[in-house]
């Protein structure tokens, strides 16, 4: 029954990708290529989805600007990501209402969990921004062809876990963790343990606390981190909750003797101010450091037109937004070469996407299949 | 004491906490000296309290009416005030900076405290104490508890219900407005905050009983140690330690630990 369910779906999917994506012929009046952004508008992670919709629009007005992508305009239809099952039903607004082209977003780990199947299933091409961890990949997206993820897994995680090996090694004795009550929480410090393990540091994780994601109260935590006394703090905070906890632990007195290394919390680097970041901390930026000495005349653009409009220097998730619609672009204008020009098809411009490097913010970037 | 289960005291307290933010930023800005924001902030609550009339006008047509009808037209006003929010302050958090530092820490032995904490503890047991004597020893206090007693004597003995109402809502409102205020230098304000306080207040509410103030006193006291020892034990177990206290109270007492059975 499941199984009939699930073949019926299939060939639904496959009956509107088909019409979706018909090839336009080179010289109809070129109608704009429509791309769906899932965004995270509101709560706690909403500065982390405005930058990665600023990244996208910056993209978006750049490649209009040059005349768009074979010489058709770039449209946003944007939608909010929220929780797994509203964004599910908004991701399939966007491939079987508005009928758009290539759908880039998703942020959260669970949230990106749930797209992956929906985007196969439907058969709608999905360039997500972060949703970064590996854990129920291999399970929900055994062999992925339209769903393509722009990071690592646990990427941050791992280079922190690395500059901990290089700046704190034989510094501390005992680490503990507070990160978020879900896949990528729960995965980074794993990650992040398993690489000090793996040089010989010879530490003991004393506490581990799970606030879920939204939660700004931190006293109790606070509190445990102060009771289990560790010489070093390990946190994947990502979003608004990161300037929070630091601000609730200086308070505390707990940042004045402690190592504290947080893995992500760069993304609102906005919110963390001098009163409450302690200096020496690890604080990791991702991708992109907006202020990187060695910054391309790409990034400095960017960084330019954020803070003359804004009045925000960006981060990392304008980068990995920016990528995917450079990527998409690259990839179309690729696949259309080796077919004569014309608009490619879905298949032909994933088969260009699986090999696809671009500069990006960052530095080059690329897909692999 | 209207009988009326009202999800909108979330929204207050999210109102409280945005319109702290701007009316704090509002007075930095305008040169009131920064160890005067938590004035700022207490000002800003109860002048937002105003709104405690108004909302209880909208509430008096469900007095007595079906409880199923109370939660979705108090529901329906969580939902607008949280697009009031969307429309006034946006979706992004509000935070105040570095203000919550303000004040300084004290150390007890190996301890560390936040002034700000003190002040905020304090500042609830004195609206603890407040509010027991006002229902306790003044005028106005032995009219609502003979209000929520008996309704039809208090109006057959002359009291003007419906201006009695209106003031314990107004009250209740700025309780909840004040109370999100102060949250505010700490935390963040944020879309959703007034829907995620619901919660808790439910089982505050169930564990100390409905209707009674020193119920809810008490309700609170456990819900929050036990969170607390929770995180510091067994952090896994912060959730299920609470809602297990829950269906307890609900099971063997089910009026809560303070409250009045109903027959």
């Amino acid at each position: 029954m499941i199984a009939g369910r699930r073949r019926f779906l299939t060939l639904m999917g496959g009956a509107a990708a088909a019409s979706r994506f018909r090839a336009t012929p080179a010289f109809a009046q070129p109608a704009p290529v429509k791309i769906g952004v899932l965004v995270i508008t509101s709560g706690i992670a909403a500065p982390v989805g405005e930058s990665g919709q600023r990244g996208v629009r910056w993209a978006a007005n750049r490649i209009n600007a040059a005349g768009g992508i074979l010489g058709r305009k770039i449209e946003l239809v944007i939608e909010e990501e929220s929780n797994p099952k509203d964004t599910v039903e908004r991701f399939q607004k966007l491939a079987l209402q508005q009928r758009v082209d290539v759908i880039s977003g998703g942020i959260s780990t669970a949230v990106g969990l749930a797209l992956g199947p929906v985007a196969e299933d439907l058969q709608a091409l999905w360039l997500s921004w972060d949703a970064t961890t590996q854990k129920g990949v291999e399970e929900t997206l055994p062999k992925p062809k339209y769903a393509f993820r722009s990071v690592d897994n646990e990427a941050e995680a791992v280079m922190a876990a690395l500059l901990t090996v290089k700046h704190f090694r034989g510094k501390f004795r005992t680490v503990a963790g507070i990160n978020n009550d879900y896949s990528y929480g729960r995965d980074c410090w794993a990650t992040f343990l398993a690489i000090l393990k793996k040089h010989n540091l010879g530490v003991t994780p004393v506490a581990e606390l799970w606030p879920k994601l939204g939660t700004t109260d931190f006293t109790s935590h606070v509190a445990a981190l102060q009771q289990a006394k560790p010489d070093l703090i390990f946190s994947s905070f990502w979003s608004g909750d990161a300037p929070i906890l630091l601000k609730q632990a200086h308070a505390a007195g707990l940042t004045a003797g402690t190592k504290l290394v947080f893995s992500t919390a760069g993304g609102v680097h906005e919110s963390l101010k001098k009163a409450f970041t302690p200096e020496g901390m690890i604080l990791g930026y991702n991708s992109m450091y907006f202020d990187a000495p060695n910054a391309s005349g790409l990034l400095r653009q960017f960084v330019r037109w954020q803070h003359e409009t804004f009045k925000e220097w960006p981060n990392y998730e304008s980068d990995h937004a920016y990528f995917t619609i450079v990527a998409y672009k690259t990839a179309v204008e690729r696949a259309a070469r080796a077919i004569g020009g014309r608009w490619p098809s879905t298949g032909q411009i994933i088969e260009a996407l699986e090999s696809v490097e671009v500069e990006s913010l960052s530095g080059m970037r690329g897909y692999r299949s | 004491m209207q009988k009326i289960l009202n999800l909108a005291c979330g929204s207050f307290y999210a109102l409280g906490a945005y319109f702290g933010v701007s009316a704090v930023r509002w007075a930095l800005g305008a040169g009131v000296p920064a160890p005067l924001f938590v004035a700022v902030l207490v000002g800003s609550g109860l002048a937002l309290s105003v709104i405690g009339p108004l909302i209880e006008r909208i509430l008096r047509t469900i007095y007595g009416r079906d409880e199923s009808l109370q939660l979705l037209l108090t529901f329906a006003l969580v939902l607008m005030f949280e697009d009031v929010i969307r429309f006034f302050w946006g979706t992004a958090p509000q935070q105040l900076g570095g203000v919550y530092l303000v004040y300084g820490q004290v150390h007890l032995g190996s301890l560390t405290i936040p002034v700000y904490n003190l002040i905020v503890i304090l500042a609830g047991g004195a609206v603890a104490a407040l509010m027991g004597w006002v229902l306790a020893r003044t005028r106005f206090g032995r009219i609502v508890r003979a209000t929520a007693e008996n309704r039809e004597m208090s109006e057959a003995l002359g009291v003007d219900i419906a201006r009695v109402y209106a003031r314990v809502f107004t009250l209740g409102t700025a309780l909840g407005t004040v109370g999100g205020a102060l949250v505010i230098p700490a935390t963040a304000a944020m879309t959703g905050m007034g829907i995620e306080l619901i919660v808790e207040a439910f089982a505050v509410v169930v564990i100390g009983g409905l209707g009674s103030m020193r119920g809810a006193f008490v309700g609170a006291l456990i819900v929050g140690v036990l969170e607390a020892v929770a995180i510091a034990t067994y952090p896994e177990l912060e959730m299920l330690a609470v809602y297990a206290i829950v269906i307890a109270v609900l099971v063997l007492r089910p009026a809560g630990l303070l409250g009045k059975a109903t027959a």
